[in-house]
Order: C-alpha cells, then sequence, then structure tokens
C-alpha cells in the first residue's frame, strides 16, 4: 500500500471534515465489589494447580473429571467445558489481590452473565451499541438482567448506559 | 534543473517511497503536543470526579465519563496530579522505584497527565521504563497466520511452524468472510501440533469473533476496538458500555480478551478533534483499564501510516505503549502492520519494543509471506526469521522466536496438514487431499499449494456452525484418528476456560498447559541483575544457528 496515498486520503478528508459538532453532557456512578474470600494470589494461584479443589464446572465437575477418556465417550459435554460464577468469583479475588480491582468488577459482572444464553448475550451487547435502542428498551434489558437473571451489577450498569445514551443523542431516534 | 547525483540516488531509496507530512494540529496530525490538547487538572467532589483535563463533569463527553468514574482512583487522584511531570517521569525510570509504587500512582492520573508526562521523555527514557513497566516478567511474541485463499490446510501447516518457532499466540481472519470457522479450525489445530499450549484467534465482527470463542475454536480475542473521540467510537458502532459489557461476555465464558486501539485512528476516520494523536489513544487505554479487560493490543496498528507520517511519531507509538503498561494492562505492541519500505527504518522502529520487551513485541509477526498476509501485511514476516533470531543473538534480547531446522519444521508443517485432513474426513468436511498435505507441508505460501473448491468449503464452513460443532468435536476427531496427543492439548486447551487462570493479565501457557501471567510471573525489574534475564537454556537456543561454523567444520 503506498503510505503516500494514505497521508493524502486522509488530508483531503479532513479537510472535507473539518467542522464538527460538539455535544453537551451529566453524571453517573461506578460498580462497587463484593467481599473477599481470603484467597492470596502467591499461594492460591493458578487455581487449577494451587486450589484444584475449589474449581468446579457448571455442571458440578472438577477439574480432574475432564479427561479424554470421557470426552470420546462423551461424557464431557460443552456445558462441562465452561467457567462456573463460583470460579469467576474466585479469579475476581485474585485480581483484587494484585490491585486489579476494575479487572475484579470484569469478573464479577462475568459471574452474573454465566446465567444468560449465549444467544441473548449477543442479542444484549447489539442492543447496547450506539442507535440501537430506546431508553425503555434498555430499562427492559436491565429489568430482565436484574429480575430474571439475577445480574444485579449488570442491571445498573445497562441503567447506567441508557441515561448515558439518553444525555449524548446515542440513543435509537424512532 | 539539472539534477544532481546524490539526489537522484537518494530520492530512489525505499525511505523516500513512505508518505511524510508536517504537523497539523488543527486536525489531530501531530504525535504529541497538540496546543488544543486540554491542560491537565482534577476536581473531586463527595468521592466523584467533578472536573476533569480542564473540563467541567456536566460537559463530559460518554469517554470522559467512562474515565472518570471507572478508570480513576478518587482516592490518590489530587497528589497524584499535583505532582511534576518530570517527577513523576523520574520514578518511571528510577530502578530503585518499584513497579508497583508506580503503578500506584498512575491510577490517579487523567489522560492529560500522562501525555504531560510522557512528553517529558525520550525514547530511551522510555524504553527503560518499559523494560520496569512491562507486567508479565517473561516477554513473549504473537504472529499471524492467514493466506489469500483461505486455504486450511496452509493455515493448519504454517501455523504449526509457527508455534514451533516460538509464537505463544497466533491470529488469524479472513479473506472470504464466510471461511472464518475453517480457519479458525486449522489454525487450532496447527497451533497444538506446533506446540502445546499456543493460544489462538481468529479477527472477525465482534459477535462472531465471540460465537468462535464460545464453541470453543479459538482461545481468546483481540480485535475489540476502542476509540479515543466519541464520534469515532460511535462510528466503530460501539459505546464504552457496549464494549465493557462484551468483555464480560467473553470473560463470562471463561475466555481470554484484551481490547485494541491506537494512535491515528482518529484522524483516519476523521474526528481528532484537533487532539494529538497520544491524547487520544491514553483516552482509550484509560477506557480499557475502565472496563476491566486485562490487556490492550496498541502501537497505532493498523493505522500505522499515520504516526509514522509526523516527527515523532514512532516515539510516540513507544509512549502509548509504555502508558499501557504504566496502568497494569498487558500490551501486544503491535510492530505489526506495514508502514515503510525501509528496512532500516521498520528494524528501528520495532527495536522500540524488542529491547525492552512486551507482552508480545509483534502484534502481530506475519507467520506467513506478506503476500498472504490477510492483515494488510507486516512489518515482519516469514522472510525475516533468520534475521530476527540473528538481532536476538547479536544483541542477547529475547524477541520470543528461536531458530528452527528444517527437519522439524518439515515434521511439525506435515503433521498438522495430516491432522487437518483427518479431522476434515471425521467430520466430514471436504476432502483434503495427501497430494494437499504434501504441497502444504513443503509450501513457502499460497503460491505453492493447490487450489481448493471454495465455494465447497464455505459451504461447509456455515455447516460447522449451524451443526453446533464445537472444541469438543475436534478433540473427539482427532482422538479418533490416532492424534491422542493433539487430542489430549486441545481438551487441555478447552480446560483453561474451566479454571479462569488465563484469563489474568498477560496470561500465556507453556508447552504443559501451565499459565504464566503477571500474577504469577510478576515483573520485577529493578535494575541490573534483576527481572527478566535468559536462562543459560534458553540462550543456547538463542546462540545456536545453523549459519555458525565451529572449529570441528575445519579438517585441519
Amino acid at each position: 500500500m503506498s503510505q503516500q496515498q494514505l497521508v493524502e486520503d486522509i488530508i483531503r478528508e479532513v479537510l472535507k471534515n473539518m467542522y464538527k459538532t460538539p455535544q453537551g453532557a451529566a453524571p453517573a456512578a461506578p460498580a462497587a465489589s463484593a467481599a473477599a474470600r481470603g484467597l492470596n494470589p502467591a499461594t492460591d494461584y493458578p487455581l487449577a494447580a494451587k486450589r484444584p479443589e475449589l474449581v468446579k464446572t457448571p455442571t458440578g465437575k472438577t477439574l480432574a473429571d475432564i479427561t479424554l477418556e470421557k470426552a470420546i465417550n462423551g461424557e464431557v459435554k460443552p456445558e462441562d467445558v465452561r467457567i462456573s460464577p463460583e470460579t469467576l468469583r474466585l479469579q475476581a479475588e485474585i485480581a483484587d489481590g494484585v490491585g486489579r480491582n476494575q479487572f475484579a468488577s470484569n469478573l464479577r459482572r462475568a459471574a452474573e452473565l454465566t446465567a444468560i444464553p449465549d444467544d441473548r448475550i449477543l442479542e444484549i451487547y447489539n442492543a447496547l451499541r450506539p442507535y440501537r435502542s430506546s431508553k425503555q428498551e434498555l430499562f427492559a434489558i436491565a429489568d430482565e438482567m436484574e429480575f430474571k437473571y439475577n445480574a444485579k451489577i449488570n442491571a445498573a450498569f445497562v441503567r447506567e448506559a441508557a441515561e448515558v445514551y439518553e444525555r449524548r443523542n446515542r440513543l435509537r431516534a424512532d | 534543473m539539472r539534477k544532481q547525483k546524490r539526489f537522484e540516488v537518494l530520492a530512489a531509496r525505499p525511505v523516500n517511497q513512505d508518505g511524510f507530512v508536517v504537523e497539523w494540529p488543527e486536525v489531530g496530525l501531530i504525535a504529541m503536543g497538540s496546543p488544543n490538547d486540554p491542560t491537565p487538572s482534577i476536581k473531586v467532589q463527595n468521592g466523584q470526579v467533578i472536573e476533569m483535563d480542564g473540563i467541567a463533569r456536566d460537559k463530559f463527553d460518554f469517554i470522559d465519563q467512562f474515565i472518570a468514574d471507572y478508570a480513576i482512583d478518587v482516592s490518590i487522584t489530587e497528589k497524584a496530579m499535583a505532582m511534576e511531570d518530570t517527577a513523576i517521569a523520574k520514578m518511571l525510570v528510577d530502578v530503585n522505584v518499584s513497579r508497583d509504587e508506580v503503578v500506584r500512582l498512575v491510577r490517579g492520573l487523567t489522560p492529560a497527565k500522562i501525555v504531560a508526562v510522557l512528553d517529558t521523555m525520550n525514547v530511551v527514557e522510555m524504553m527503560m521504563a518499559v523494560q520496569k513497566m512491562r507486567a508479565r516478567k517473561i516477554p513473549s511474541n504473537q504472529c499471524h497466520i492467514t493466506n489469500v485463499n483461505d486455504n486450511p490446510v496452509l493455515i493448519a501447516a504454517d501455523g504449526a511452524e509457527a508455534a514451533m518457532r516460538g509464537f505463544d499466540e497466533m491470529e488469524t481472519t479472513v479473506a472470504v468472510v464466510r471461511y472464518a470457522p475453517f480457519n479458525a479450525l486449522a489454525l487450532l489445530i496447527g497451533a497444538q501440533t506446533g506446540r502445546a499450549g499456543t493460544l489462538i484467534q481468529c479477527a472477525l465482527e465482534e459477535a462472531t469473533e465471540l460465537q468462535l470463542g464460545m464453541r470453543g475454536i479459538t482461545a481468546y480475542a483481540e480485535t475489540i476496538s476502542v476509540y479515543g473521540t466519541e464520534n469515532v467510537f460511535v462510528d466503530g458502532d460501539d459505546t464504552p458500555w457496549s464494549k465493557a459489557f462484551l468483555a464480560s461476555a467473553y470473560a463470562s465464558r471463561g475466555l481470554k480478551m484484551r481490547f485494541t486501539s491506537g494512535t491515528g485512528s482518529e484522524v483516519q476516520m476523521g474526528y481528532a478533534e484537533g487532539k494529538s494523536m497520544l491524547y487520544l489513544e491514553v483516552r482509550c487505554i484509560m477506557v480499557t483499564k475502565g472496563a476491566g479487560v486485562q490487556g490492550l493490543q496498541n502501537g497505532s496498528v493498523s493505522c500505522v501510516g499515520v504516526p509514522a507520517a509526523v516527527p515523532s511519531g514512532i516515539r510516540a507509538i513507544l509512549a502509548e505503549n509504555l502508558c499501557t503498561t504504566m496502568l497494569d494492562l498487558e500490551v501486544a505492541s503491535s510492530n505489526d502492520q506495514t508502514f515503510t519500505h525501509s528496512d532500516i527504518r521498520r528494524t528501528a522502529r520495532t527495536l522500540m519494543q524488542m529491547l525492552p520487551g512486551t507482552d508480545f513485541i509483534c502484534s502481530g509477526y506475519s507467520g506467513v509471506p506478506n503476500y498472504d498476509n490477510m492483515f494488510a501485511g507486516s512489518n515482519w514476516d516469514v522472510d525475516d526469521y533468520d534475521d530476527w533470531n540473528i538481532i536476538q543473538r547479536d544483541l542477547k534480547v529475547d524477541g520470543g522466536l528461536r531458530p528452527a531446522s528444517e527437519d522439524e519444521v518439515i515434521a511439525v508443517r506435515n503433521k498438522a496438514a495430516r491432522a487437518l485432513q483427518a479431522v476434515f474426513k471425521e467430520l466430514g468436511f471436504p476432502a483434503i487431499t495427501d497430494a494437499e498435505v504434501e504441497a502444504a507441508t513443503y509450501a513457502h505460501g499460497s503460491k505453492d499449494v493447490p487450489a481448493r473448491n471454495v465455494v465447497e468449503d464455505i459451504k461447509a464452513a456455515q455447516e460447522m456452525m449451524n451443526r453446533g460443532i464445537t472444541g469438543l468435536d475436534v478433540v473427539k476427531a482427532l482422538a479418533k484418528n490416532g492424534f491422542n496427543d493433539l487430542a489430549t492439548n486441545v481438551l487441555n486447551l478447552l480446560k483453561q476456560r474451566i479454571s479462569g487462570d488465563y484469563l489474568h493479565t498477560s496470561a500465556i501457557l507453556d508447552k504443559d498447559f501451565n499459565v504464566i501471567s503477571a500474577v504469577n510471573s510478576r515483573n520485577d525489574y529493578r535494575g541490573p541483575g534483576t527481572g527478566y534475564r535468559l536462562s543459560e537454556e534458553r540462550w543456547n537456543e538463542i546462540k545456536t544457528i545453523s549459519q555458525a561454523i565451529k572449529p570441528s567444520d575445519f579438517d585441519v
């Protein structure tokens, strides 16, 4: 590719787009993290090697239960190679233990999302993209998260997004 | 005008085919320090940021708000912001100040303040800082595995070779979108053949990428882009909230992921708001931090032509990598897309990350010839394998690769191609012939392999998704055909998503599937004699090149 061409294209493009419209603004609140269970990153991580007894699949199996033999004869199913909400919360503790609080919050949101089916996750993601949803639709998703899936942190997060999108004109214009 | 001969020679040099432009701050064509960049400031009231970098809270755009609420530690911000820029910069390069101490302080800094700190540093100081601030103790490297025809046999063979040569992560993408499931499957098998535990991804549109991950065909994701201005973010069809949700969605399925951003993207997309490239990029890094993502691919990435065209642009790229490490994130430091015709210039650009070492020096290095690279070419490719290895040897530096013999390369390429052949047969996909296996084994690129029936392949690739084929089906297919070792490797890769250990910052896997991350392999650099040093074993691997003559070669 010609770099000269790229630079020229950019200059042309920016000349065309010299005037952009700014917009107004408002507030919101961050997410909180949960209480610790006393895991120590130095002695308990990686969990698979150091604390295997704490790691269970959503179907109640241990890591040792997931063997090649069982995979071949069909005893291991796709739902057996998924992470459980409990494990995600343990990993959040490890993350907090090394001072990575935002990462820990992400893992706690993830723990809640394990309850939501794959297809619905993809739909919610699309609904959160700009101009896809009305405020009411986002609030309905938040209610669904909170009451159907007990995903309270995520529900608050989606409600916050709805407020921000409203203030910044990123809701779907009907 | 009569031509001066020397100027004729210089004009013909590769570097003079590159594009350069003078600084033009009004439109964002400036690497660092635009006069329009905000002046650092912070005001906190009742535990909430009410002003950041000269903007009052009620005027925040959605990026400002996300950063203020999720990426800034209000408990220390006023103290941190009160420090002199050079005082913070000196802490970054001072071997007597620990990484942890710097990380704690940086949590309180705003985007404009971080930019001001970085702008006091030259590239050598920045490299010293990266050496200390990189999250994982051991540096590593990532590659691209693609080809113009999406030939799956070749992807498996190239993936196997690249994994064996040392890449801990490998990324594929597509020429034709509907080929994606096959590309991912072929790379999965190639990776586990070349070196057990190699992580793979397939770069696609966000939702599809997540779907392949959920199925257990890929092991991580990276193409989750964030941007530094609200307009560009929206043009990219996302917001910090949608991207943060996506990040949690990945983690909820036990999948490692990182975001992607880079200087120049806002200029290229036409909405830089007159801000410097680095200022906008620091906002991206802080959005990533706020979203709780473990890491970021940055270093301009696919927009490298833009910073590379302006003064100090390559320095700004190093600065953005450094900023990522300061925020305690994994950095996959680009060195990927082609940006210059000059071999000298492309090498100089890469030394910035290769010498201090980053979590992934390239993201990625082309594990295929440049004509087969579907990420628009890379700064480094397979033709440079020996150059890379010899630079490692010259400088005694770990760039993540190792010399490989022709015999071992032939062996792993062949095994991967055969394994894919067996899996295709087992799953009822269009046959891979022995001739194709042979061709892929000995090929340099897609010009050396026979064409496949694309229509049939694409149909089957769609079927693979419709039938709900998962990683477990791949395990079974491999085992049934005598590839028990590979079946075990794929299963072990799937098991990573049960424990979630590899979700953590800068995680890679060793050949026994042990996680090496910035939790159990934390960078403890504190000056000479500390931090990552080449082991005797690793140094022997690097220095043993077949090109070196030995006294025993002489019969005197």
